[in-house]
């Protein structure tokens, strides 16, 4: 083993050697602010339009008065088994408790909350809080919580805002971001959506 | 004077319907990628942007290589270096025997065919599940993926049922009536979404490439519409990541840009469904990231190709390629096909792959699609100007161009040539379009005017 | 303003009918045009076949020609497109510099973009099929390449626009490459002639009678591939259509 480790390390100062003898030329880092992304003038409706279209996901928007617990039983009446550890939703399974990962894929919905939408794709920025991030993945549904002020344009803003948040990363190394169902087209080009993940995703926007 | 690839494509062509299929789902993608650029105002510019950050983080390589993998291990990730394929697959095989896994389960990576890791894991008794459904259709079939992006579009839905039937993952599944088509792709996306997430309960560890590392922070990111990396990432608790070393980016904004022409690109989509940000091991988890160079520090010391190193793997210049989508993956010799797949061929092992460097009539299609702006078909032009150095040059075709070069060389000559070139219309028209002459093979002889324009110039200027 | 004309060997050889054509309109035009006799071929065809090495001397004598005119015009794109884009790196390696690269140009784009020509006598009542060469499209800019988000142009299309009587059409995957490619069609066959009856089916899909094109290499290609597979289009070159009349 102290072999190896020895014959990695030589690997590693190879590999770097080669590089730094190799660049002929070397090239200056473009600047990116100059690159304007698109915007939208109304990035909600447009965030709306993507969700549930081409992401192919539902979108229910809450107004005042309304109960999430009951939203998301709407959403899916069906649903026995619910997985979430966000404060205010009612759900059978805790993902920050589960010590077996697997026993998530047994979940019905998985419920999440987002904390960036992107509306030139649907993206919706899901940092890890919980324990097990397979809450994130593998329940037969998802709901995913957003709120309208957290709506950005596109992946550039993003971005940004991960960037500059202390926030994201802090409790966990992992963050994702999801848009829409899980979704293939691998046999003859044929979408079908429910290929690993989930199967089904509605979005609740909230003010 | 045909070439492997020649050879290949003319037998693929014979099958007419199969071809044509071929050629239309491919060249869909190329339409849905070709609405995803128009419509971006700022579409050009992010390529621009692409191919510049791209060049600068090459040509910086060994920086960010540095801050990358410093980062990672301050996050928690065990980084490994490999120089090769061999090594890299002991690295793989040292993690998962020294954590007795006996099932690993894969997303996709086009580093793993390069360097045959399956193969290796395999014969040491592991069972490797690829989880990416074509992937998966490819294994079960044992056949190799004809795309790099959409491996299996290829195989078609009655061949895969007749798979899934004869290994009996149809009776894995009793929840679903069976549909008018048996072959149903829902149905048997359905079958096999079963079949996987029991893969995933069973495995001891999930493998995944990298679409892009992120060297100011350590991320991995990796991209997929079917979930399975993360799947595979989030119910076994070792994840080991198999990355190219040009998989590097400078920064989450650098990202950004590749985040938007990834998929845009790649499928015609304005994302992938998932891209995951992995900067450490899970709770009570293990995370390993392998740096593979396997020829690509080589590759930069190429005057002509080193800009293939700012390829992401997007697949556009094969969806694009006319050549790629009438011959299929399986005409060409390296297992990436297409303009990149040519290149890449030649970088890895030139005179396996030059029977490859035939199967591009230098439209350039390519070139203005790639979102990273690498020159594929001048790089194919430049390998062409190569074959003859590395004594792989066709004879024919050499002799063809040397007789060129005398006629042309020669004004005199040429223009003797011209005056007796009608004579060839009077040549039995069994030899013109014998065998012998591939031009006759596709086309029907052309007709000599009874005169030149060299002949004819003398009256217009006359007259003039 | 003084034209060398320069008439690729294979149009020379094979359409002499598209240099007379060439030479008349530019002539009409009012422009004093030469035909320097000892022009043969710029040497993409051994380029293309990996031999530029062998194209290196054309490349010089195309220089020593051509470099005294104002402009260089060529009814053939492709080989336009290769003296100015292959010649001066070609020439450099001899510590040359090149003279006649930047003169040269494509007849489309010669008219189009230095004539800048908003009128003709010409008249061709028939339906055309507009064939976009890929050297036009990708090295040239005579059509805004599909594959990119930039504003949409066709210079052939803005000048055949200027024929009376004319109809014209463009084909489905307006710039998909028909297979010639040089070199390409003998070494590549079954792909090469599977491209030409693809682009040919697309082109006759339109109803047109003719299918025209700035590249008469493309164009040979395809009517070769028509005639051996009893296609009945017909082929002219845009000069002939442009300069019907004259």
């Amino acid at each position: 083993m102290e072999r190896t480790q020895q014959e990695i390390m030589n690997s590693k100062d190879k590999i770097l050697a080669a590089l730094r003898q190799n660049v002929r030329e070397t090239y200056d880092m473009p600047e990116l602010d100059a690159l304007e992304g698109i915007s939208y003038p109304d990035p909600v409706a447009q965030f709306i339009q993507k969700t549930t279209t081409t992401a192919g996901a539902r979108l229910i928007e809450m107004h005042a008065g309304d109960d999430v617990n009951s939203l998301i039983r709407q959403a899916y009446p069906e649903a026995r088994l619910l997985a979430s550890n966000v404060p205010g939703v009612e759900a059978q399974m805790n993902p920050d408790t589960v010590s077996d990962a697997r026993e998530l894929m047994q979940v019905d919905v998985g419920i999440l909350q987002g904390h960036i939408g992107v509306a030139e794709n649907a993206c919706i920025w899901i940092p890890q809080t919980m324990r097990q991030k397979a809450v994130c993945f593998a329940p037969q549904q998802l709901v995913i919580l957003l709120r309208r002020e957290d709506i950005v344009s596109n992946m550039h803003q993003a971005y940004e805002r991960i960037r500059l948040s202390s926030e994201y990363f802090r409790d966990y190394p992992f963050g994702t971001f999801i848009s829409g169902p899980s979704k293939t087209a691998d046999i003859e080009s044929a979408l079908v959506y429910g290929a690993q993940a989930a199967r089904a995703v509605t979005v609740i926007l909230s003010d | 004077m045909s070439t492997s690839h020649a050879k290949q494509a003319e037998a693929y062509l014979q099958n007419d319907a199969v071809a044509t299929r071929h050629d239309a789902t491919f060249y869909g993608v190329r339409q849905k990628r070709d609405k995803m650029a128009q419509a971006l105002p700022e579409w050009e510019q992010l390529r621009d942007a692409a191919s510049q950050i791209k060049k600068h983080t090459v040509t910086h390589l060994a920086d960010y290589l540095e801050q990358f993998a410093a980062r990672a291990e301050a996050n928690g990730v065990h980084v490994h270096w490999a120089k090769d394929a061999d090594e890299y697959n002991a690295i793989v095989l040292d993690i998962l025997s020294s954590h007795g896994v006996k099932k690993v389960v894969k997303s996709k990576s086009m580093l793993t065919e390069e360097c045959h890791l399956n193969q290796h894991l395999e014969a040491q008794g592991i069972d490797v599940v690829e989880t990416d459904l074509g992937e998966r259709i490819l294994q079960l079939m044992h056949l190799a993926p004809s795309h790099i992006v959409m491996p299996a579009l290829h195989v078609h839905r009655e061949e895969i049922g007749d798979c899934f039937r004869r290994l009996g993952l149809m009776d894995e599944v009793k929840d679903v009536p069976v549909p008018e088509d048996p072959n149903d792709p829902t149905c048997l996306t359905y079958v096999a979404r079963m079949h996987l997430r029991r893969q995933f309960a069973e495995a001891g560890a999930g493998m995944t490439g990298a679409n892009f590392g992120v060297a100011e922070t350590g991320d991995v990111v990796v991209c997929t519409n079917e979930g399975n990396a993360d799947m595979s990432t989030s119910i076994p608790c070792l994840h080991i990541v198999s990355m190219g070393i040009e998989k590097l980016v400078p920064d989450l904004s650098s990202l950004a840009v590749f985040q938007r022409l990834l998929a845009r690109c790649g499928t015609g989509q304005e994302t992938t469904v998932y891209t995951s940000h992995f900067r450490g091991p899970r709770p009570g988890g293990e995370m390993h990231i392998v740096l593979v160079d396997n020829g690509r520090s080589t590759i930069l010391a190429d005057s002509e190709h080193w800009q293939t190193l700012k390829c992401m793997r997007c697949g556009a210049c094969m969806n694009t390629c006319p050549v790629y989508r009438r011959s299929a993956g399986y005409s060409y010799s390296y297992f990436i096909p297409g303009p990149i797949g040519i290149n890449l061929g030649m970088l890895r092992d030139a005179a396996a792959h030059s029977g490859n460097v035939s199967a591009c009539s230098l439209c350039m299609s390519c070139d203005q699609v790639c979102p990273v702006q690498v020159d594929l078909s001048q790089q194919i032009y430049r390998w062409r100007q190569r074959l003859e150095a590395i004594g792989q040059a066709n004879a024919m075709k050499k002799l063809m161009s040397q007789g060129m070069t005398i006629l042309f060389n020669h004004p005199a000559l040429y223009t003797a040539t011209l005056r007796l070139s009608p004579a060839a219309n009077w040549l039995p028209s069994a030899l013109m379009n014998s065998a012998l002459n591939p031009w006759a093979r596709g086309h029907q002889m052309m007709k000599f005017p009874k005169k030149s324009f060299h002949a004819l110039w003398n009256e217009l200027s006359k007259k003039s | 303003m003084k034209i060398g004309l320069f008439i690729p060997c294979y149009v020379d050889a094979l359409y002499p009918e598209v240099g007379v054509s060439t030479f008349k309109l530019l002539r009409s035009l009012g422009l004093d045009v030469d035909y320097p006799e000892k022009q043969t071929c710029c040497g993409q065809p051994m380029g293309n076949a990996g031999f530029e090495r062998m194209a290196e001397p054309l490349a010089e004598k195309f220089d020593t020609l051509f470099s005294g005119y104002d402009y260089v015009v060529a009814p053939s794109a492709s080989c336009a497109a290769y003296v100015r884009f292959f010649h001066p790196n070609m020439m450099e390696k001899a510590g040359h510099t090149c003279q006649a690269a930047g003169k040269t140009m494509d007849l489309v784009e010669f008219l189009h973009d230095v004539l800048q020509v908003k009128s003709l006598p010409a008249r061709f009542p028939h339906r055309v099929s507009v064939h976009n060469s890929c050297h036009g499209v990708r090295e040239l800019g005579l059509s805004s390449p599909s594959e990119r988000n930039v504003p949409r142009f066709n210079k052939i299309i803005d000048l055949l626009r200027l024929v009376k009587g004319i109809e014209v059409m463009e084909p489905e995957r307006p710039d998909e490459c028909c297979g010639f490619g040089g070199m390409f069609a003998v070494e590549e066959t079954a792909v090469s002639a599977r491209m030409g009856l693809d682009k040919l089916r697309r082109h006759m899909a339109t109803g047109a009678e003719y299918i025209t094109g700035p590249d008469s290499s493309c164009l040979m290609h395809m009517q070769g591939v028509a005639r051996k597979q009893g296609l009945d289009i017909k082929f002219i070159h845009v000069a002939q259509i442009l300069s019907s009349g004259l």
